[in-house]
């Protein structure tokens, strides 16, 4: 009895697994000029086998995850990287507005030594042929913030964002700035709706300790960035 | 006499519409690329005196050479070249063959850039299996894939970016590509737009390529190019790897749907600009 029902079994896996192999090959059954090309797009990114979609990301879940879009990347997908008009900037702010989470002790700022580092370190998050070990990094995943930012003079910084140089020199060290600067971190859209920088905080890249220490980098007047 | 005449006439125009911008197809690739430089005054274009001085010692090239004689030897279980190799313009036609590409195949019914038509010929005309070491490594300048990409790309050096849209499905593949350029996800938010939607874009000290600048995205596309940074000869899929990566976005598998669908996309916002093969990149 036993043998029967062990053959029986792997009779239904062997089926399976031959219908699981038809829909691995369904992109040449499906027609995409019958499709609009949104339906095309999205079809191919998640029903193709295009991407390695169950490969674990370092923030749980799988990969499949990061193709996921939330609303505020829906929305500012149309504008392609237009200003968004100024109904639909509102509501993106908005949005970006509540989601920022304060430090249960108030803001605070850190070590800019750390920052420095952290706003030079681009590592992080990184998955695919290879993957970002998270606990191999000192400060842990780093910030990025040079790709994109002039900061300090001593090291080449990108010009996709406006320069920080002499960022804390500029604008003083009040409480209201740093609330401010804070708020642009967490979730940049809370002030720039549909920008191109990532929602360091509320996309949980950074936490809120490491945004102190960038923080401090930033506004610090012994700092190199407003030396 | 008169209609013979007439019948050399048109096909010497029609050889000569062929390929509009022959002035670039008998230049090097770093002349092409000076003379791009000196028509646009692009800081993408320019931004490295050092690379450009390097490219006719361009390593790409010794690749090639190999690349050459593994295209005419006879190899795999059945024993024969690829010279009988449909890469879009007729078997073993090379010639202009790299920027016509991706395009449609009658005999696949699909879409196909060079290095899934590669395989496909690899696997079918000379019977290697998927798995088989010389169809599976594609990366590196001491892969088979890579000698035979780069002598393949090679031969449309200086001829314009010229991929075929009257298909229903190149064009398909192309907007559904378009769209997944502008599609922001993943925890960084991001696209391809943000870095490559702006002219004069730099990420720490490297200037990134405008894709609504054709004169600077055929550099951008001109791939397979050395990478002197990595001392490697890659290939348009590795490059498409390397920036969802840094995107943080999943990995992509070469070859599929999503991959040519953005490949099809990329390489018609290049039309009409003078392919650089093989480039020599950071």
């Amino acid at each position: 009895m036993k043998k029967l029902t062990l053959s029986v079994a792997s009779c239904a896996t062997l089926a399976l697994s031959l219908t699981m192999a038809n829909t691995v090959h369904a992109e040449s059954t499906v027609d995409y000029t019958k499709m609009s090309s949104k339906e095309a797009a999205d079809y191919m990114l998640f029903m193709t086998n295009s991407f390695k979609l169950d490969l674990p990301v370092q923030e749980g879940g799988t990969a499949r995850d990061r193709l996921v879009q939330d609303e505020i990347q829906k929305i500012c997908t149309e504008f392609r990287g237009k200003r968004p008009d100024a109904e639909t900037a509102a509501k993106v702010s908005k949005m970006a507005r509540e989601s920022i989470k304060y430090p249960a002790g108030g803001i605070k700022l850190g070590d800019w030594k750390i920052g420095r580092e952290l706003a030079w370190s681009g590592f992080g998050y990184r998955v695919g042929h290879k993957n970002d070990d998270h606990s191999k990094a000192k400060n842990g995943p780093g910030g990025n913030c040079y790709n994109c930012h002039q900061l300090a003079t001593d090291r080449t910084g990108g010009n996709l964002g406006p320069s920080l140089t002499g960022y804390g020199k500029l604008r003083g060290n009040s409480e209201a700035i740093q609330k401010y600067t804070y708020e642009v971190i967490y979730n940049p859209h809370s002030l720039f709706a549909c920008t191109n920088m990532p929602r360091i905080g509320a996309n949980e890249l950074l936490t809120q300790e490491q945004i102190g220490h960038i923080m401090a980098y930033l506004l610090d007047p012994e700092s190199p960035v407003n030396k | 006499m008169r209609a013979k005449t007439c019948v050399l006439l048109l096909s010497a125009l029609t050889l000569g519409s062929v390929q509009a911008s022959s002035e670039f197809a008998d230049m090097a690739p770093e002349e092409i690329l000076e003379r791009l430089i000196e028509d646009s005054s692009s800081a993408y274009l320019g931004q490295s005196p050092q690379n450009r001085q390097m490219m006719p010692d361009n390593p790409a090239y010794w690749v090639a050479e190999e690349g050459e004689e593994l295209f005419s030897t006879p190899r795999g279980p059945n024993n024969v070249s690829l010279e009988g190799c449909d890469f879009g313009k007729g078997p073993g036609v090379l010639e202009g063959a790299y920027v016509e590409l991706p395009r449609y195949f009658e005999d696949t019914g699909k879409v196909m850039d060079l290095e899934t038509r590669l395989v496909h010929c690899m696997t079918t005309l000379q019977g290697f299996d998927k798995k088989d070491p010389a169809v599976k490594k594609r990366h590196g300048s001491g892969s088979d894939m890579m000698k035979l990409q780069t002598y393949i790309a090679m031969q449309s050096n200086g001829m314009e970016w010229n991929p075929p849209m009257d298909h229903p499905m190149e064009k398909a593949m192309r907007d559904a590509g378009e769209e997944m350029f502008y599609r922001r996800s993943g925890p960084m938010d991001f696209s391809c737009q943000t870095c490559h939607g702006t002219t004069g874009q730099r990420i720490r000290a490297s200037v990134l390529p405008n894709v609504n600048e054709p004169h600077e995205w055929t550099k951008a596309i001109s791939w397979p190019a050395e990478r002197a940074g990595h001392q490697n000869v890659r290939s348009t899929q590795h490059r498409l790897r390397g920036c969802l990566w840094q995107m943080r976005h999943p990995g992509i598998v070469a070859g599929s749907d999503a991959s040519i669908a953005l490949i099809s996309f990329w390489t018609d916002a290049a039309r009409g600009q003078p392919a650089i093969l093989p480039d020599l990149k950071r």
